[in-house]
């Protein structure tokens, strides 16, 4: 029993070390960045009396069932302007002076942070309403920056018609961007003969990418952005590769790159 | 002669990153105005990486000049920020022969919550072999854990605390339980999680 325990945590200190560890410290780690971002929420609520758009979709809410709670019926939802970026840059003048680094650096990522919704918000209009027949989902719209960590920009547009569906997916100053450049970089992953091919690789409007396709997700088509982004589009029931292929190409791909910044 | 060398230098390069900050301060303004909008969170990254430079030295001058009888080699002191993933790292080492010790601190360590869980579940901090076990440094909870080399038999140590999203790891080799934890008391913890907060 006592060589269980040890082994059992000695296993969890070695799964730490991995950033796709599964299970009990996936879900320990999920509460605790969960309860970081309320902690962050909370202090901007409290400096700017809103709240950001910045908050990651938290799954698992407290539901108030039981013990005479009373269950929540309605409300007001929350109030997603973003920072004021003008007002946390006088702000981190303010700090840095009075040598308060942490409230300088504070205010510095807020003011990313504002900075980030606004790029997000400009690369979302700039895509297509329609792609290939299919009208984009308007309240499926969303941009998704922390500001801090390595998670970077996300934004989001879902195009979809019947069970016909498009999931367009762009990250910005994301650290999985290297895998993705490593994934297409050194080789491993080349075409073979006989079987199922499930991945190879390809090219949108001339940028390298890699196509995958799975029996119950449908195709996914990645195209890296220049050195830091990334645009990913998940497609189910999709007739073939080609229909696929010719979605993509919906996109204004260089028109992307600058607007992200990336060469 | 030389400290007051070293103390000039010092506030040297804290007034040229003070300078940096205001540079690139004045560049996130202009090209925000502009609509750069790119341009104006590059030199915000950069304000951010003065900030780290800025707070990993003082914590540097903050950390002990010796651990025993190690000496430190401030020469071999590094602050690193914009590392991509985890944010400042602050590096110092002691010692020079066989037995060293060494602190580092990282800043947005991805680790953090890691080291809070184990912190948080008492049967998986302690362990039954006094392996590893949940100490206290100043009043901050940390994670003690012990190696033996089994050539030499001699133990070595790892204590790591987290603050807030920052991590402070002391190591040091060829060592005993009780001498680790007295010398993790010798880090002036509580001060260090005001910078980094």
């Amino acid at each position: 029993m006592k060589s269980k325990i040890l082994l059992v945590g000695t296993a969890l200190l070695v799964m730490s070390f991995s950033l796709n560890a599964q299970g009990l410290m996936n879900k320990l780690k999920q509460k605790a960045e969960q309860a970081a971002e309320k902690a962050l929420d909370k202090k901007v609520q409290d400096k700017t009396g809103v709240n950001t758009g910045g908050n990651q979709t938290n799954s698992g809410g407290n539901g108030n069932s039981g013990s005479g709670n009373p269950s929540n019926k309605g409300g007001g939802g929350l109030v997603t302007t973003p920072p004021d970026v003008n007002a946390n840059l006088a702000d981190a003048e303010t700090s840095f002076k009075s040598h308060s680094y942490g409230d300088a650096r504070y205010a510095v990522q807020q003011a990313m942070l504002g900075v980030e919704m606004e790029i997000g918000n400009k690369v979302l209009k700039s895509l297509p309403e329609t792609v290939s027949g299919l009208p984009y989902e308007k309240e499926r719209d969303q941009v998704t920056s922390t500001g801090w960590g390595w998670v970077g920009l996300t934004i989001q547009r879902e195009y979809q018609k019947d069970d016909k569906q498009l999931r367009t997916m762009i990250a910005n100053n994301s650290a999985w961007m290297s895998a993705v450049n490593m994934y297409l970089a050194n080789g491993g992953y080349s075409q073979s003969t006989g079987g199922q091919q499930n991945w190879k690789q390809t090219k949108v409007k001339g940028h390298k990418a890699v196509i995958e396709y799975n029996e119950s997700s449908g195709y996914k088509l990645s195209v890296p952005l220049g050195q830091t982004s990334l645009i990913v589009w998940e497609a189910v029931n999709f007739a073939s590769e080609q229909e696929v292929m010719t979605a993509a190409n919906a996109f204004d791909i260089d028109g992307l790159i600058k607007t992200l910044g990336e060469k | 002669m030389k400290k007051l060398f070293i103390l000039i230098f010092s506030f040297a390069t804290v007034a040229l990153q003070a300078q940096d900050f205001n540079k690139n301060l004045a560049s996130a303004r202009t090209a925000y105005s502009a609509g750069n909008l790119e341009d104006a969170r590059f030199a915000m990254q950069q304000m951010m990486n003065d900030i780290d430079l800025l707070v990993g030295k003082e914590i540097l001058n903050l950390l002990p000049t010796k651990m025993d009888a190690l000496s430190a080699n401030t020469k071999e002191d590094n602050v690193t920020a914009n590392t991509g993933l985890a944010g400042v790292l602050i590096h110092r080492t002691y010692g020079t022969g066989e037995k060293t010790a060494q602190i580092d601190i990282m800043g947005n360590s991805p680790l953090v919550a890691s080291i809070n869980a184990i912190l948080s579940i008492p049967f998986i901090g302690n362990s039954s072999d006094g392996t590893q076990k949940v100490i206290k440094v100043q009043g901050y909870k940390g994670v003690m854990q012990k190696s033996v080399n089994t050539e030499t038999n001699k133990e070595n140590f790892t204590v790591q605390v987290p603050l807030n999203s920052t991590l402070l790891t002391l190591t040091i080799n060829d060592s005993n339980e009780a001498d680790a934890q007295r010398l993790a008391g010798t880090i002036p913890v509580t001060e260090i999680a005001k910078l980094v907060q």
